[in-house]
């Protein structure tokens, strides 16, 4: 149509409705346009779709997608092994290549960790972003980028936490246990020394432990998450007694799913609360809430629904 | 000049920046959700003066008006390939410095649908492209340009304020309507289009 367009000439407020109409990609690369655009993208960060963003140091990629996954866009962090770019342009002050691939970008940084890290504030002050870590524990550079992102105040849609060497622990989870409030999902898989038990001092909305011998009755009792998800878990048929015990009682208040797989659960004509557990359905005592039960091989899964 | 009883067959006075006027009718100016806020329920004593727009600028918007007066309610922004053969040829018949003037005007006077096919068409030239084509399509201002640009957004805010005073003023003469509130919707108006102007200024 009209070309070259001066785009910033527009008023503050048509430029919103512009941004708001283009794709993740195209915000992102218009963003890279120049510092003057990119500006007026933050200004309209308020405005913006909430995305979510995967990030994956294993296949040096960032996925930026929507929350109904039908706009997404890839931004690939290398290593810049001296590629001279004529076209080079600015990121987070950081000049560098940028090379257009189908459904992405790739950009070439001289320092890995600090590429990963710059995209990444980059985005924030595009978007409304959630995070997303899956594997990356297998970086060097895992728990570098948690903490900067917990520091930055992100939330996460999923946080995976995997200690590649006993001595992390300690300090790591210090630094976290206290922001786990910005988590949506928490998967920890890794196996803790016998020396060291997470304290949680806040709680994300789902846990799923998959190595969760140490996460005892006690801590069990206090989690306020929506969905309880333990693997391998040391509880037993007592401990059940005891948790469905407070949940009578109004413990738990948020639980919508709790599921317990443990060696020492058994389902061998013992009782729970003085009932068979195979047709167990309990009410909370001043009846608000009603739960199933489903039993497998060393296993039972609690749903709780408010009754009718 | 106007009776709030029967908008759709009166006509209102819009003076221009050459201190033009020119008649609009009451249907397309209810398109303008500024001209609701302002005058559609208290009347105008006068021309409605919206002099920060030429009239060439202010004859495209109001002719859009016209056009949709008859189409069904506005029910957000229709892709680029949904515009009739006349949206079409309303803006191919613009040229650049045409239409920008009337995204401005038609986002001062709040015009939903016209502002958001206006939008729709500019991020049309941008889909499809990587950062070097983007950088091409769009002109980056200089220092200065961006200082011209502040200085328009403060008298856009001025003249909002000018126009939001007219509205008092025909306020405070019209009796027959309940004083109280619509003292307070011009007031509010006012408030709001000034806060409006100033942080997009100010940006």
């Amino acid at each position: 149509m009209y070309s070259p367009f001066p785009l910033l000439r527009l008023p503050g407020v048509v430029l919103c409705e512009i941004f708001k109409s283009l794709k993740i990609g195209e915000k992102i690369k218009l963003s890279l346009c120049s510092k003057k655009v990119s500006i007026q993208i933050n200004n309209a960060r308020l405005y913006s779709q909430k995305v979510i963003v995967d990030l994956d140091r294993l296949c040096h990629k960032i996925k930026v997608y929507s929350e109904n996954n039908k706009d997404s866009f890839e931004i690939f962090v290398h290593f810049n092994y001296g590629i001279c770019d004529p076209n080079s342009i600015k990121v987070e002050g950081r000049t560098l290549s940028v090379i257009s691939v189908l459904h992405g970008i790739k950009t070439f940084w001289k320092n890995h960790q600090e590429g990963f890290l710059s995209v990444i504030r980059h985005l924030l002050k595009i978007f409304r972003c959630k995070f997303s870590i899956y594997n990356d524990f297998y970086s060097d550079l895992y728990e570098k980028t948690i903490s900067e992102l917990f520091n930055l105040q992100v939330e996460f849609k999923t946080l995976t936490i995997h200690f590649k060497r006993a001595g992390d622990q300690h300090l790591f989870w210090n630094q976290i246990s206290n922001k786990l409030g910005l988590v949506e999902d928490l998967l920890i898989s890794s196996t803790f020394d016998s020396d060291f038990i997470p304290v949680f001092t806040s709680w994300p909305q789902n846990i799923n432990i998959l190595n969760s011998d140490w996460f005892t009755l006690e801590s069990l009792l206090t989690c306020p998450c929506t969905t309880i998800t333990l693997w391998n878990s040391s509880l037993g048929n007592k401990d059940l007694d005891e948790i469905l015990k407070n949940w009578k009682s109004g413990g738990f208040p948020n639980l919508e799913r709790l599921i317990i797989h443990s060696h020492r659960i058994r389902n061998n004509g013992t009782t729970i609360l003085g009932m068979n557990l195979e047709e167990m359905v309990i009410q909370t005592d001043d009846g608000s809430k009603k739960a199933t039960f489903k039993l497998g091989y060393q296993s039972i899964e609690m749903s709780v629904t408010v009754s009718q | 000049m106007t009776s709030p009883a029967s908008s759709s067959e009166v006509k209102y006075l819009i003076e221009s920046s050459e201190g033009n006027t020119f008649d609009v009718s009451g249907a397309a100016l209810r398109q303008s959700n500024t001209f609701n806020a302002m005058f559609l329920n208290i009347g105008a004593d006068g021309p409605i003066p919206f002099t920060d727009y030429n009239e060439a600028t202010l004859k495209k918007v109001f002719e859009y008006c016209e056009h949709s007066v008859n189409e069904e309610n506005y029910s957000g922004p229709k892709h680029q390939d949904d515009l009739s053969k006349w949206d079409l040829n309303f803006f191919n018949e613009m040229d650049q410095k045409m239409f920008i003037d009337v995204i401005n005007a038609s986002n001062f006077l709040d015009i939903e649908r016209l502002t958001s096919y206006c939008c729709e068409r500019i991020a049309r030239m941008l889909r499809g492209k990587n950062t070097q084509e983007m950088i091409k399509v769009i002109t980056l201002p200089t220092a200065e340009e961006l200082e011209a640009k502040q200085k328009v957004e403060e008298k856009k805010a001025a003249a909002a304020k000018k126009v939001a005073e007219k509205a008092a003023e025909t306020a405070e003469k019209t009796e027959t309507l309940e004083e109280l509130p619509v003292q307070q919707l011009v007031q509010t108006t006012r408030n709001k289009l000034t806060r409006k102007y100033l942080s997009f200024s100010n940006e």
